[in-house]
């Protein structure tokens, strides 16, 4: 792969944003600029990542809501590890 | 924005002729409504209004501007704290879009700010006991409304059925949602007391000064319901901004309920604000995922909606560690 690889290249584009553009900016063009920067550190998350099962069948959806699950405690375990690794890309803060 | 045609429809609004228009700016917040800031001159007098009206893209959940104004006018009336209604255009020829003037209170409704601060409200324990005694007066309105519809029986069936079949319409499989709304639907406290839900009542929708509470905002999704549904989307995580607060991000919960009874005279029950808190969780994630689809879509480009998308994984969390 050529180097910087996509990781890197968010890297150093975040970095450039908030070190030597975000100090120029105010009002609502900063927290454009923050939130571009959200943005971009969601992504580099999401390219570092182990691959997940997402688990988003339509037939599991179907199950679950026709009650074939409930009480199934091992399905419970299964979807809080999903939400966990999701988190882990969307909302880091919420896994520490 | 046609500045002239809305300054020439706001002097046939009032009967001021000579009013006059300072320049407008958009206010933050609200990506299904637009808030402009309005200075009004007029036989030597000035005005503060805000100006609301729909963002480019709507989602129909929510109540048209005519909708919005009417129960804004019920709350006036009723004694809630709202910035006071004055005049609904309805033709979007005017601004290209409905809209209505309300008048300018003074205070923040940002969030983030408010939770990290000591002082709005008058300090932590004044302002939960104020939410209280306004959310009271808001569930004791009894607005003549038709737009409002009958009454549910089962406000907590009523919420299950309206988030599968959104989830139905959303393009993606979301197996933890279906196992919220499972868990709730086996554990619904069934029929209770149904009372007018303001139904978006959290921090980031309350101006607030330090004075106390200003206006109450966004009645957009107002509608009969369980006075607990109120309750649990004011206590939920997910409105918290960070802050350990559990009431709104800004208090403790003793000082809110104690208000909200002492003004209501309802005795609230723990396992249905427990129940309503997850279904808090589930029906933002839901919105949060429409809001998303927007983006997706392609229909309306935003960066802020295309990062409410990844709200949901967290809101996800909170309902597996509620109901595992």
């Amino acid at each position: 792969m050529t180097r910087p690889t996509p990781a890197e290249l968010l890297d150093i584009a975040r970095n450039t944003l908030l070190e030597q553009v975000l100090p120029e900016l105010s009002g609502a063009a900063r927290f454009k600029a923050l939130m571009a920067a959200n943005a971009m550190a969601i992504a580099r998350r999401a390219l570092l990542a182990p691959p997940v099962a997402a688990l988003d069948d339509p037939a599991l959806c179907a199950a679950i809501r026709g009650g074939a699950h409930d009480g199934d405690a091992a399905l419970g375990a299964q979807l809080l590890a999903v939400a966990e690794a999701q988190c882990r890309i969307s909302a880091p803060k919420a896994v520490e | 924005m046609d500045e002239v045609a809305l300054t020439d429809w706001l002097r046939r609004a009032t009967g001021w002729a000579d009013l006059s228009l300072g320049p407008m700016a958009l206010l933050s917040g609200g990506a299904i409504q637009q808030n402009w800031r309005l200075d009004a001159a007029a036989g030597g007098a000035r005005h503060a209004w805000v100006l609301r009206t729909d963002a480019p893209a709507s989602l129909a959940a929510s109540r048209s501007r005519s909708e919005e104004f009417l129960l804004l006018q019920a709350a006036f009336q009723a004694g809630v704290t709202v910035p006071e209604p004055l005049y609904l255009c309805q033709d979007a020829g005017i601004i290209g879009a409905p809209f209505f003037i309300m008048r300018r209170v003074q205070g923040t409704a940002a969030g983030h700010r408010i939770v990290r601060s000591e002082t709005p409200g008058g300090g932590r324990v004044a302002l939960v006991e104020a939410l209280g005694r306004e959310l009271a007066r808001i569930h004791a309105m009894r607005p003549t409304l038709p737009f409002l519809g009958e009454k549910p029986l089962d406000s907590g069936r009523k919420l299950i059925a309206t988030l599968r079949e959104a989830l139905d319409s959303a393009h993606e499989n979301r197996p933890i949602l279906e196992w919220g709304l499972r868990f709730l639907e086996r554990r619904n406290p069934g029929p209770g007391e149904i009372v007018m839900c303001h139904n978006d009542y959290r921090t980031g929708n309350y101006m607030v000064s330090d004075a106390g509470i200003t206006g109450i905002l966004d009645w957009e999704f107002a509608a009969w319901g369980d006075p607990h549904a109120d309750i649990g989307w004011l206590l939920a995580r997910c409105w918290r901004f960070g802050s350990p607060h559990e009431v709104g991000g800004v208090g403790p919960r003793a000082p809110f309920l104690a208000a909200y009874q002492a003004a209501s005279g309802r005795r609230t029950d723990p396992a249905r604000i427990a129940w309503w808190q997850i279904a808090a969780a589930i029906r933002w994630a839901v919105i949060a995922i429409a809001q998303a689809e927007r983006h997706v879509s392609g229909q309306e480009p935003s960066l802020e909606l295309a990062l409410t998308g990844h709200i949901v994984p967290e809101l996800e969390l909170d309902i597996m560690r509620a109901t595992t």
